[in-house]
């Protein structure tokens, strides 16, 4: 199992069996039961947000977003089956608003700021140096390009899955994807033969 | 096909994303190309890369900010507006009492503070009146170049006086 499968296994698109008691209880008005669907999708939309945004803060706003529309569309979410492509899809629209919205919140810098566990300071510099570096490969690609590169390697979405999300073809999300990864490799080439 | 126009495929073949057709004949083009073995190992490379990067996440306690602020939102929201904004009716009601009990203070018994007020004679409009020195003094001072004369402007309000001290010059 490599790192794709292993992030794609996490990601919550395989649970509908009692989630669809969790979403109609949420529907009748019952705040702890959508805390609980919340809890459920919360690591989702915030990180997706984070990875798309590259910026904590500004993530932790648009997560907050996510869920009050959640919450507001609560009745119109017909089929317990396609609640999380939906919620992807409303992540990923917030995030576009908000980088409409804030273009100079873009910072990039406070993604190194996830915790490290007890990793030593020395180890902590070099992993935080690593994800800025990956995070400037990112902003190397545009808006679109990101967003499939986000949900197809970091989410583990399919390619069906991705264009589901981004109201697109497959086609056009595989010619995305693979522009990102060609974009992304050369960066890393670049960043790593300057540092050695 | 040249390399350059290989290097698509093998992105998207790097990621599991052909068709098993399109798939085998990558894999073909790579057996026999060295360069474009180069190209996909630093795919791969940069993936892995890209995956180990995004591997952590955020601490529970940026979770649990965000869950919370919604939960404080949703709740805020459902509370009906009479409520919510208690506060005010309480003010509101309060002020209401104070301006009743207020309308009920007897207020024709209290007299009125009696203030002491004198309207001096009108005099004319500007007056000069010359300080009073005696006439020791006055002899002793006739010696300096002048004295100071002391002007009082009284208007026809009676709370306006205007004082003006002036020196002459000597007789």
């Amino acid at each position: 199992m490599n790192g794709l499968t292993l992030l794609a296994s996490v990601t919550p698109f395989d649970e509908p069996r009692d989630r669809s008691g969790v979403l109609d209880r949420a529907k009748a008005g019952d705040l702890g039961a959508f805390e609980e669907l919340m809890r459920r999708y919360e690591r989702m939309v915030l990180v997706t947000a984070l990875r798309l945004l590259g910026s904590l803060p500004d993530a932790q706003d648009v997560s907050q977003e996510v869920f009050l529309k959640l919450y507001r569309n609560l009745g119109k979410l017909e089929s317990s089956g396609a609640f999380p492509g939906w919620l992807y899809r409303v992540t990923v629209n917030t995030c576009h608003d908000w980088r409409r919205r804030c273009p100079a919140s873009l910072s990039m810098e406070d993604a190194g700021e996830i915790a490290s566990g007890e990793a030593d300071p020395q180890q902590q510099t070099a992993a935080g140096e690593r994800k800025r570096a990956l995070e400037m490969s990112l902003r190397l690609l545009s808006a679109r390009e990101r967003e499939a590169l986000v949900l197809r390697d970091l989410e583990g979405l399919s390619t069906e899955e991705v264009a589901r999300v981004l109201g697109s073809t497959e086609a056009t999300v595989r010619s995305q994807i693979s522009k990102a990864r060609v974009k992304v490799k050369g960066f890393v080439e670049r960043y790593f033969r300057r540092r050695v | 096909m040249n390399c350059k126009e290989w290097e698509d495929r093998i992105a998207l073949y790097a990621g599991s994303d052909l068709p098993a057709a399109a798939g085998a004949l990558v894999e073909q083009h790579l057996e026999e190309c060295l360069g474009c073995q180069l190209f996909a190992s630093g795919l791969r490379e940069a993936q892995a890369f890209l995956a180990e990067c995004h591997e952590e996440v955020p601490d529970e306690a940026h979770f649990a900010a965000v869950r919370a602020r919604v939960v404080a939102k949703l709740e805020r929201q459902r509370v009906p507006w009479w409520q919510r904004g208690w506060g005010y009716g309480f003010a509101a009601v309060a002020a209401l009492v104070v301006l009743l009990l207020a309308g009920k203070v007897p207020t024709a018994d209290v007299p009125s503070p009696q203030v002491a007020m004198a309207h001096p004679p009108a005099p004319p409009l500007v007056a000069p009146v010359r300080a009073k020195v005696p006439e020791a003094g006055r002899a002793a001072a006739k010696g300096f170049a002048g004295e100071p004369v002391l002007i009082r402007i009284v208007s026809n309000d009676p709370d306006v006086v205007i004082y003006w001290i002036a020196e002459t010059k000597g007789e």
